[in-house]
Parts: structure tokens; C-alpha cells; sequence
């Protein structure tokens, strides 16, 4: 009885709010252009970043403070789930071994999907994606070798070096813009060397949007596999 | 199966993942082609121990040979196959006889059990429920008589065998050994 009762107040209230929500995006019409920054973005991006990709270009060049930021939060997420499952030992503890078409399965299909995230987030500024659909592709084959095989584990040591190097190698790109060009994640390579800006369109373009974005990719790649690390293994008792 | 050396196993690695770079940018531009191959070198190094076991072997020609040719064998067996199932489901009678066969296979390979083990899933009416060393274990929509009806485990083993893994195992046989 209570059950029902609450069940329809929480039905009649979310209707009402979505109402609300509905009245207030009537005034907002659709498919007419509304744009104001957009068009300045639209215009001046491929003289101004090199990137072909308006998207990445918002999202690393004019707007970097907000990537920087992102990162920021996916390493407190990292460093969260590894403060809240801390135990001085915990092993993997799953007992069943994957049937031999999983395990060569992941076998084979391991290397093709590092390489895909890779090519995934070279080329941010040229098609859609990124550092970070990249990196999280490359977390998707640790997690697969992690589902496959019971002893699997990630190289620790190396992943967390590689991490905060990566880390601080995007500041380290910031701070070089801001004593070469007075701000903090100036775009150096375009701007100020000018490298790349004879083959717009190529691989070779885009100022330090693919280098940021390479960093970004090994970072958020170490970062969600750590992730899965931590949060498949258990605490084992002596 | 002894590995091959590590050398031998990174080189195969690298030269596969190039070729799926150029088959993923589709374009021969030479900075493509200069940092495809770089970046190949880097994740070879870093996956080739998980890749492969047996290295440059595998790119023997006998062997691409044959990989060339069951391509279209295989497509042609799963055109087959969806035609017979689409044939089962829409006829009024329903003409179907589940039941789970053993089969034994010859391959001796990981690689090999995983390709016969997904080759019979998307062939006629069978799919691989479990492979465990060298037996087989699979679901079949139409059993036939002479399996149904065999006297002893070998000659069920043997029948179905005959009926299911046979096709491809002289493909797989020379592709993965």
C-alpha cells in the first residue's frame, strides 16, 4: 500500500518536472541558427589551430582549460577508487579460466585494439574522437585480458609512472605556451613555429592538438585500466 | 608447439599491425605511412609476448595461401547455412531435432581451435557450446540419423566429427597446424 503511494508521487512529480522542463525549452526554437560563438569558432578555427576537427579544437585549443580540468577529474576518480579499496593485500580471486576460444580470442584481438585506440586519438584532429574515447579503448583491452585470464594483472609500476608522466607532460605543454606566448596552453607549435601550417588536412598539422591528445590518451588508457584493476581484486585473508 | 623467438614474434606483430593501419587510414600518405610504422613498432613491443607464439611462421605462403582461399569456402558454407536455417524456420512443420554432438578435432593449436570453434558457430545449424582440449562440444539444430543412432561413443564421435569439423579442418589444419 505504502509502496503504491509512494510509486505515484514519485510518477506524478517527475511529471511535473518534466513539464516544467518542456515549457521552459519551448521558447528555444529548433533547427534555426542561434549560434554567436559558433560562427567565430567555424570560421577562424583551421588559420587559427590547424585542426580540421572544430571539435577538438574547442575542446583542446580554445577552450583547454576545461580538458585540463577533465583530466584533473578522471585522476581524482583514479586515485579515489584506489584510496576507498585499499587493503595491504588483495589478489585476483576469480577461480574459472576462460574456455580457449576466449582466451586466444583476446589473444589475437589484444594488439588490434591497442592499435585502433591509438589511431583513435592521433588523429583527433582530423576525425571524430580523441584522447579520451582513444584511451578508453586501450582500458577496454586490459579489461578484456583482465575478463580472460585469472592471473592477469596490469604492470603496476610502469602504468602509474606512465600516468603521472603523461600528466605532467599536458602541464608541461601549458607552461612552455605560457613563457613562449604569454598564456597558459598557448598553441606553440602553431603559432609560434608555425610547424605543419604548409599540410592542413594531414597527419602532420593541428599545432599540439595531436600531441596533447596523445598524452591524454596514454593517460586516460593507464587511468581505466588501473580502474578495473582495483576494482576486480579482492581482499585475500592469511 | 615450441615459440618461436622473440624476434621472429615481434616482427610478425609489427608487420600485422601495419597492415591493419594501412587498412585503417586508407591513404598512403607518407606521414601516415612514417608514423603508421612507428606506432606499430611501439604497441608490437609492447603486445607481442599476448599476440603470437609462433612469429614469422606464419606467414609462410602455404599458409596465406590457403587463409585466401577459405575465405570464400567459409562464406559460402555461412551463406549456406543462414539459407537452411531461414528454410527450418519458415517451414509449417518446423523441421527441427536439437541435441548436443562430441566431436574430436585434429588441431593442435590455440588459434586453430578458435577459428574451427567460430567457423561452426556460424555454419549450419551448429554452435560451440565448449571446447575443452580436443573435444568439441556442440549444439546441433538437425541431428542426423547416423549420429542419432550410433551404437558406441567413437562411432558418435566419429559421425558427427565427419559431419561437422572435417570441412574445415583440411583448411585449418595447413593454415594454423
Amino acid at each position: 500500500m505504502v509502496s503504491i503511494l509512494k510509486r505515484s508521487l514519485a510518477i506524478i512529480s517527475i511529471l511535473i518536472i518534466g513539464y516544467w522542463l518542456a515549457q521552459g525549452l519551448a521558447g528555444v526554437p529548433f533547427g534555426q541558427d542561434k549560434m554567436l560563438v559558433g560562427h567565430y569558432y567555424l570560421q577562424h578555427v583551421k588559420e587559427q589551430t590547424g585542426a580540421v576537427n572544430a571539435v577538438t579544437a574547442i575542446v583542446v585549443n580554445y577552450r583547454g582549460f576545461d580538458t585540463l580540468g577533465e583530466v584533473t577529474v578522471l585522476f581524482i576518480a583514479s586515485t579515489g577508487v584506489g584510496a576507498l579499496l585499499w587493503r595491504k593485500k588483495r589478489e585476483r580471486t576469480a577461480k574459472t579460466e576462460g574456455s580457449v576460444v576466449l582466451t586466444t580470442g583476446v589473444e589475437l584481438l589484444f594488439p588490434f585494439i591497442v592499435m585502433f585506440g591509438a589511431y583513435i586519438f592521433i588523429h583527433g584532429h582530423l576525425t571524430p574522437g580523441g584522447g579520451f574515447p582513444g584511451g578508453a579503448t586501450i582500458a577496454t583491452a586490459f579489461l578484456l585480458l583482465y575478463m580472460a585470464f585469472t592471473i592477469y594483472e596490469v604492470p603496476h609500476k610502469a602504468f602509474e609512472k606512465t600516468e603521472g608522466i603523461a600528466g605532467m607532460s599536458y602541464v608541461l605543454v601549458g607552461l612552455i605556451g605560457l613563457a613562449i606566448g604569454g598564456y597558459f596552453l598557448f598553441d606553440w607549435i602553431w603559432q609560434t613555429w608555425q610547424w605543419g601550417t604548409n599540410n592542413l588536412g594531414r597527419l602532420f598539422s593541428g599545432g599540439f592538438i595531436p600531441v596533447i591528445y596523445t598524452i591524454i590518451g596514454i593517460k586516460v588508457g593507464t587511468e581505466l585500466s588501473g580502474i578495473v584493476d582495483n576494482m576486480l581484486k579482492e581482499e585475500v585473508r592469511e | 608447439m615450441e615459440e618461436a623467438s622473440k624476434v621472429s614474434r615481434y616482427l610478425y606483430t609489427l608487420i600485422i599491425l601495419f597492415l591493419i593501419w594501412l587498412a585503417l587510414t586508407a591513404s598512403l600518405d607518407e606521414q601516415e605511412l612514417i608514423f603508421g610504422f612507428v606506432l606499430s613498432a611501439i604497441v608490437a613491443a609492447i603486445t607481442y609476448p599476448i599476440f603470437t607464439t609462433r612469429g614469422l611462421a606464419n606467414l609462410h605462403p602455404k599458409r596465406v595461401a590457403y587463409a585466401i582461399a577459405y575465405a570464400p569456402y567459409f562464406l559460402w558454407a555461412m551463406i549456406m547455412a543462414n539459407l537452411d536455417v531461414a528454410y527450418r524456420v519458415l517451414h509449417p512443420k518446423r523441421p527441427i531435432r536439437p541435441g548436443i554432438v562430441h566431436c574430436k578435432t585434429i588441431l593442435k593449436t590455440n588459434p586453430g581451435k578458435l577459428s574451427l570453434a567460430n567457423s561452426i558457430t556460424l555454419t549450419p545449424g551448429t554452435i560451440t557450446l565448449d571446447v575443452d582440449g580436443d573435444n568439441y562440444f556442440i549444439h546441433w539444430i538437425w541431428v542426423p540419423d547416423e549420429v542419432l543412432h550410433a551404437e558406441t561413443e567413437e562411432e558418435h564421435v566419429e559421425k558427427a566429427s565427419e559431419n561437422i569439423t572435417r570441412p574445415f579442418e583440411k583448411f585449418l589444419k595447413v593454415i594454423f597446424g
